[in-house]
């Protein structure tokens, strides 16, 4: 009975997921065609090229600033998170809040950032009607402002499931603890840490595998001035008509983000505390 | 009700909802018609037209590319017409169904892309200059006004491969289309010097910045320049004087097209100047259409003067090596 009801699941995986998959891999093994498409021969030529110094540079800068993004996503959000879970009543009002950015299309948003870190935009006027800066600070089109909407746009992917932990946690834990003498900061470091390991797990998880993959982010807020991978990827299938390299290069994006799944599955702390 | 009633009802039924109309599907760029002239086209013809809009020749190529794509009349830039007539993708043009053809403007009559205009109707075109703020700066005479360094952060480049490489190899001297490797790698070295000074490589989200006067000097095409323009009198465009290319999206007939009479009735109708004036307004763009233009205020930066004029560029499609030369340079700019 119940393969019954897995069947639209694995229908829609199948049709969804596995069959575009597929097509990628193909595409990854042929030969570029002069007006977009493909073409044979079967080639491995679109991989070596991935080897090349310039494409692993862009490779590394994408683990780079993904990797800054996740942390500095830990570390708004998981105090957020707390904070959250020990609202009380007002639980579900924070939580909504932390959810109303996405009643928002994502490009909307990422726009209403260059309105408001541009030379004429909302910061600059502000801090120079201040008086606190002469001439307008350049705040759009560096990799800060690539950062800033990175952790503006996946900051609730990074809370929701360490909100989901700490809620869990039990009260009788923490005033254990302080009846056995820890400070809050012993508390927070030996007791809450490691129970919400988890989150903390899925949330960077989370926030880090797609921060890999963006390219409107970079593309906006960065002015084009800076390539991540997505912009790679996105590059061969528009003007440089190379869907073959395209398709490789996300391929190679998606086995990264695969192989650091399973290293953290197989990891010591998600086996003792998943 | 009978079984023979009921069938006949059926049967009514189904020849109501199906439109009888004979139908022209017609693949065109955005914003680059005025939809009151399809619904036009249908009504004077009683056809039907089934209108879908694209965003770049890359799109339009791909899905044309396997000649089953559905469409009729698509709208390639002019570099495209020879390789996309050299696959076999293009109908010829049948001269003697589209008399309007004598409406077009005399620089379009036997074009250097398409003598005789045996593949495409010239429809619109535009060209790439530089949009300079003159409350800021003087109106730059050549490329090297972006390599301004007293402007450094307020300038920018387009983010096109081809039109950006393009601007490098025109301020160094060599041409726009340029083939030799190492012409191509002195550019890519102006390029990234040039990067220090740019703010951002930017297509038409320029416009906003250009109008609030953060950006004081773009390389930009010479429509979105013009709508710029229109938001601040300060605002002027600049066609170099080394060159600066230029671009035409020519009507084409697919030769995969199963309505060839009917495609031709459309581009017809498309080369009456009141319908190619109505559509140039919409586009904001220069019509090829000669009576249009004389209907549509004479905009200096959309129809340069014929001194200017002569100077553009009509770029030609690049061999394949050589694209995949400049779009690994292009990665190299954009990640130096």
């Amino acid at each position: 009975m119940r393969k019954i009801f897995l069947l639209p699941a694995r229908f829609w995986m199948a049709l969804f997921f596995a069959a575009p998959l597929a097509i990628v891999c193909a595409y990854s093994f042929l030969t570029r065609g002069d007006y977009g498409g493909v073409e044979l021969p079967w080639v491995l030529e679109n991989f070596t090229r991935l080897a090349d110094p310039l494409y692993l540079a862009i490779l590394w800068r994408s683990v780079w600033i993904a990797s800054l993004a996740t942390v500095f996503c830990a570390l708004l959000g998981f105090p957020l998170a707390l904070f959250i879970s020990r609202a009380g009543r007002r639980k579900n009002l924070y939580l909504q809040l932390v959810l109303l950015p996405f009643w928002t299309s994502f490009l909307i948003r990422t726009y209403a950032w260059i309105f408001i870190l541009r030379d004429t935009g909302l910061v600059n006027t502000v801090l120079m009607r201040l008086h606190l800066i002469a001439a307008p600070l350049q705040l759009l089109y560096n990799d800060g402002a690539v950062l800033l909407g990175l952790v503006y746009n996946f900051l609730p992917f990074f809370v929701l499931p360490m909100y989901a932990t700490l809620e869990r946690l039990d009260p009788a834990l923490l005033e254990a603890a302080a009846d056995l003498g820890a400070r809050p900061f012993a508390t927070l470091r030996r007791v809450i840490l490691p129970v919400s390991a988890p989150g903390l797990v899925a949330g960077s998880v989370l926030v880090f595998i797609p921060c890999l993959g963006a390219y409107l982010t970079p593309d906006l807020l960065g002015g084009g001035k800076s390539v991540m991978l997505g912009n790679l990827v996105q590059n061969q299938f528009t003007t440089a008509r190379d869907w073959p390299f395209g398709s490789a290069a996300s391929l190679a994006l998606m086995l990264a983000s695969a192989l650091l799944l399973a290293g953290l599955m197989r990891s010591r702390i998600a086996r003792e505390l998943m | 009700m009978t079984r023979r009633t009921l069938l006949a009802a059926a049967a009514a039924t189904v020849s109501c909802a199906r439109d009888r109309r004979p139908r022209l599907n017609v693949y065109n760029w955005s914003t680059y018609i005025d939809p009151g002239m399809l619904t036009r086209f249908e009504s004077e013809r009683g056809v039907r037209l089934l209108y879908g809009t694209y965003e770049s020749n890359e799109e339009m190529l791909a899905k044309v590319i396997g000649g089953n794509s559905g469409w009729d009349v698509v709208f390639p830039t002019h570099s495209r017409l020879a390789p996309m007539a050299r696959n076999g993708l293009l109908a010829s043009l049948d001269h003697a169904r589209l008399p309007a053809l004598r409406n077009l403007d005399a620089r379009f009559r036997s074009p250097a892309w398409d003598p005789g205009l045996r593949w495409g109707v010239p429809y619109m075109w535009n060209g790439t200059g530089i949009v300079y703020n003159g409350a800021q700066t003087p109106a730059p005479q050549s490329w090297a006004g972006l390599w301004n360094p007293n402007l450094r952060g307020r300038m920018t480049m387009l983010d096109d491969p081809e039109d950006a490489i393009g601007a490098c190899l025109l301020k160094l001297g060599y041409p726009f289309g340029s083939v030799d490797e190492r012409q191509l790698q002195q550019a890519k070295a102006a390029a990234i010097a040039q990067k220090q000074l740019l703010r951002a490589y930017l297509n038409a989200d320029v416009r906003d910045q250009l109008v609030s006067g953060d950006v004081i000097e773009a390389q930009l095409w010479s429509t979105t320049a013009a709508q710029a323009i229109q938001g601040n009198a300060k605002l002027g465009f600049a066609y170099p004087e080394e060159g600066y290319p230029l671009y035409c999206d020519c009507a084409a007939i697919l030769r995969e097209s199963k309505r060839y009479d009917l495609a031709h009735e459309f581009l017809e109708f498309l080369l009456r100047p009141d319908v190619a004036a109505a559509n140039a307004r919409v586009a904001e763009t220069a019509t090829a259409n000669g009576p249009a233009q004389s209907m549509l205020p004479r905009d200096p930066v959309l129809y340069p003067q014929d001194a200017i004029y002569r100077r553009g560029i009509w770029p030609t499609a690049l061999p394949s090596a050589v694209q995949r030369y400049r779009d690994r340079l292009w990665t190299e700019i954009k990640s130096a």
